[in-house]
């Protein structure tokens, strides 16, 4: 079977700096993997690429057969890559249910013109909307705060607001941009299992980038490990933890210590 | 082919104009990111300041002229620094267009209070500095033009002289590059920011004078259109960037009387308008300037 | 908002209503009343583009221009030629007028998606100044078109503006912004304008949602030139300067960006200022401006906003 998603070469140059270089990478139905790497190895940049925020100098990305080249960024979620980000993109002035509600504008069955004309078949699509955005919110306990501004979330719940309202694109592919950033370590545990509850419950494939090995290791089948644009090593979570190569990108960095105890 | 050297002429003595008073807008855009809708009305200012001055100086006298030059400098330079402290400063740190909107109400004011004080009627300008033509071959050039040349690039040396050799210039550099490195190496940039205010406000009342000895009629709502030009010039050279500033302002200048002296004279306030429009599509950062991408 | 269409018809209705009292009036309070009504539609429709979907537009007085002469031309020119010499019947003109008012929305709706398709790809002052720079080279055009008679404008425009017609206007514009941004579709314009980039990534296309506002905006503000139009009698291109498009802007920020009804009272606020500082007319400007400022400086949100607290322009 073709993979999900896949990355052939893949590179980008912006000016004199190779931020991807010539990268093959591969995502499974249903799978959920991993990509690491020191701070700076170029995985957001990947994500960016995935995503159609950047376009690939040279090389090719396709997502379920389909080259992605030239597509915009809405173009893309609408083939069904989710992505979340960094540093939390929520709509912060808008509510936590219209942030979900919002996302559901991919998947509307009446055109935008129906709001203003309002027969049947729009009061029909509104009322799918809401059931749905707030079961949602429900799967992920976030019900309670249907009406509060996203933005007075406390930190865990805003990531976990982030990833519902990609639920709501109904993505074949989610990917999640370091989810872990900032948690204790209760909230990783917690992540790890939500993670794995979303896989589950909605059949999607995954693809994680994180710092934390203790989350990355715990919850990937995979992993792709990144190093100034390259990849380095791929496998499972035991060949990566002992692959040379990786230990020695993460002692450049004084990581190889989380490496083995996170 | 003298009548191209003469609009020619013409074009770099209003390119002038427009290039000193784009250097006040590109500085301040330089150190706060934001365009100073006031700096017109700055303008303005300075030619009334000229105009009640050069009642008190003789008429035609070459340090009559140079005096009122350098009073309404002085003068606008602190009226710029005042507007800063007032109404920009309050505002440093909040949304970009809550102080745009500010700059747009201070301009206003300016306007509206000088048509209160000084009356809306146009006024002529005295002619403070002597003025006689010359000719050469058969090119006529006023003194008036000469002045404004020779005060241009008097000025625009000095400006590079502030900016590259003194220690303040050298500081409002590294505020427009980055602010909050610029202050943990100990800049203070409240003084910074209050400076270039002030020096683009100077440079706005020269230019300001000189258009007044070159277009004799006066009235508060004379900084719209050459404000609004001069901005186009900064965005045209590259917002941020000085040579930029004077280069743009040149050009448009040049554009402008060209078409002027053509057949689409009524378009030539479009011209400005419409140079701002292809620019801004096309080479957003400018002819000198450098573009930004934004992380995700 | 439930049942809008159902505020739509109130609306309607109060038209007729007020209408029907209208000779009860005082003709300087009616004048008022229209005057109000004419920038309610303005800043309604502008409080789509700048307020929800957050795009800084200052040339909404070009579209109003391009409204009012296209609706004067189709009364002065075409109107002689379908209502005859006698000028028809109160119904065919009344029909004559809609029909000039919808010709001046949908022509200034052309020049916004013109306007709107280049210029929606830059952001925050970039866009103020393009959207300036447009309504000036419009306002330019129209000083250089003899047949709609240059720079003195138009005068003899039929007086077809009454409190019914605005009225009508007023409830059909806020119809329209209301219903369109409470909807899961319409929540798409304030995400563009809280996030472009989280916008794209949730699947929305932003660039499609500020011209749609744009477009709609410039309709509206189109009708309302067709409206002043058709009160004043006389239009010309100055009238329409960068100085109008800042007025309606100064509703929309009093109102708070992205409330309809606070846009609607600062519009009637500022509307009937002048009235009521008349005599001190030539300081009307100066506290104008200074208001602005101050306005800024303490409450940015807007005086009419009770919203999220401080919120973000």
């Amino acid at each position: 079977m073709p993979a999900l998603l896949q990355l052939n070469q893949a590179t980008i140059k912006f000016g004199g700096l190779t931020a991807v270089n010539a990268v093959d990478f591969t995502v499974n139905d249903g799978e959920l993997v991993g990509l690491i790497g020191p701070n700076g190895a170029g995985k957001t940049t990947v994500f960016n690429l995935m995503t159609g925020v950047y376009q690939p100098t040279s090389g090719s990305i396709h997502f379920a057969g389909q080259p992605l080249a030239g597509l915009r960024v809405n173009e893309i979620v609408e083939r069904g890559i989710a992505r979340t980000f960094q540093n939390i993109r929520l709509f912060g002035s808008l509510s936590v249910f219209d942030n979900v509600r919002v996302a559901c504008n991919l998947h509307r069955e009446t055109a935008a013109i129906h709001s203003l004309i309002r027969l049947g078949a729009f009061q029909r699509d509104e009322a799918a909307i809401t059931r749905r955005a707030e079961e949602l919110l429900d799967i992920f306990n976030l019900r309670r705060f249907r009406d509060a501004p996203a933005k007075s979330l406390p930190y865990g719940e805003q990531r976990r607001l982030e990833i519902v309202r990609c639920l709501a694109t109904k993505p074949k592919l989610l990917l999640l941009d370091e989810p872990a950033a900032g948690m204790n370590p209760t909230e990783k545990v917690d992540l790890i299992r939500l993670i794995q509850q979303v896989q589950k419950q909605f059949g999607l494939s995954i693809l994680l980038v994180e710092h934390s090995m203790k989350v990355v290791m715990g919850v990937c089948q995979r992993i792709a490990v990144l190093d100034y644009g390259v990849k380095i090593a791929e496998g499972s979570p035991a060949q990566i933890q002992s692959d040379p190569k990786v230990i020695e990108a993460y002692l450049g960095e004084d990581h190889h210590k989380s490496l083995s105890h996170h | 082919m003298s009548e191209f050297l003469q609009q020619l002429l013409n074009g770099l003595s209003l390119g002038a104009i427009y290039a000193l008073i784009a250097l006040g807008y590109t500085m301040v855009y330089g150190v706060l990111r934001f365009i100073n809708f006031a700096h017109s009305d700055v303008f303005m200012v300075g030619a009334f300041i000229g105009y009640y001055l050069g009642k008190l100086v003789p008429e035609n006298t070459v340090w009559g002229g140079l005096v009122v030059l350098i009073v309404a400098m002085l003068g606008c330079a602190v009226l710029g620094m005042v507007i800063e402290r007032l109404a920009y400063r309050p505002l440093r740190g909040a949304a970009t267009l809550n102080v745009l909107i500010t700059a747009i109400g201070v301009s206003l004011l300016l306007e509206y209070s000088g048509q209160v004080f000084f009356g809306a009627t146009p006024r002529t300008f005295p002619a403070v500095f002597p003025s006689v033509n010359f000719t050469l071959g058969s090119l006529v050039i006023s003194s008036n033009q000469v002045v404004v040349i020779v005060v241009t690039a008097l000025l625009m040396v000095g400006l590079q002289f502030i900016v590259y050799r003194t220690k303040i210039g050298t500081a409002m550099r590294a505020v427009s590059l980055n602010p909050k490195a610029a202050q943990l190496v100990g800049v203070n940039n409240d003084i910074v920011i209050s400076f270039t205010f002030g020096l683009g406000s100077a440079l706005a009342a020269a230019g300001g004078i000189l258009y007044a000895l070159n277009y004799p009629s006066i009235d508060p709502l004379m900084g719209v259109m050459p404000g609004l030009k001069a901005f186009v010039a900064a965005v045209l050279g590259g917002i941020g960037n000085i040579p930029g500033a004077a280069l743009g302002g040149l050009l448009l200048g040049t554009v402008e009387t060209f078409v002027n002296g053509s057949q689409w004279s009524t378009y030539k306030d479009a011209i400005a308008f419409a140079i701002l429009i292809i620019i801004l599509l096309f080479r957003p950062a400018g002819l000198l300037g450098r573009a930004t991408v934004e992380k995700v | 908002m439930p049942r809008p269409h159902l505020y739509l018809l109130l609306g309607l209705l109060a038209a007729y209503g007020v209408s029907y009292f209208s000779d009860r009036i005082d003709p300087y309070h009616l004048d008022i009343l229209i005057g109000v009504g004419i920038n309610i539609i303005l800043a309604v429709s502008l409080n789509l583009v700048n307020g929800y979907t957050g795009q800084f537009s200052l040339g909404h007085a070009g579209f109003m221009s391009v409204g009012a002469y296209l609706a004067a031309a189709v009364s002065l020119f075409l109107g002689p030629k379908l209502l005859g010499e006698e000028g028809g019947t109160a119904f065919q003109q009344g029909l004559m007028f809609l029909a000039a008012l919808t010709a001046g929305g949908l022509g200034a709706a052309v020049a916004g998606l013109a306007v709107g398709i280049p210029s929606l790809r830059l952001k925050g002052d970039y866009l103020a100044l393009v959207t300036l720079g447009f309504g000036e080279i419009i306002r330019v055009i129209f000083q250089n078109v003899e047949f709609l008679g240059g720079a003195l404008g138009l005068n003899g425009i039929p007086a077809y503006t009454s409190i019914f017609w605005v009225m009508a206007f007023v409830a059909l514009s806020v119809f329209t912004v209301t219903s369109l941004v409470h909807s899961t579709y319409g929540r798409g314009f304030l995400a563009t304008h809280d996030d472009e980039v989280a916008s794209e990534a949730v699947g929305l296309n932003t660039t499609r949602y500020k011209i749609v506002a744009f477009v709609i905006g410039a309709f509206f503000a189109g009708a309302a030139g067709g409206l002043y139009g058709h009160f004043k009698m006389t239009i010309t291109p100055t009238g329409f300067d960068f100085t109008k498009s800042i007025e309606i802007v100064v509703m929309v920020i009093l109102g708070g960006m992205g409330n309809t009804i606070g846009v609607i009272l600062a519009a009637i606020l500022l509307t009937l200022l002048p009235e009521v500082l008349r005599p001190i007319a030539e300081y009307r400007m100066i506290i104008y401006s200074l208001l602005l400022i101050v306005l800024m400086i303490m409450r940015p949100q807007g005086l009419f906003n009770f919203k999220f607290g401080k919120t973000k322009l």
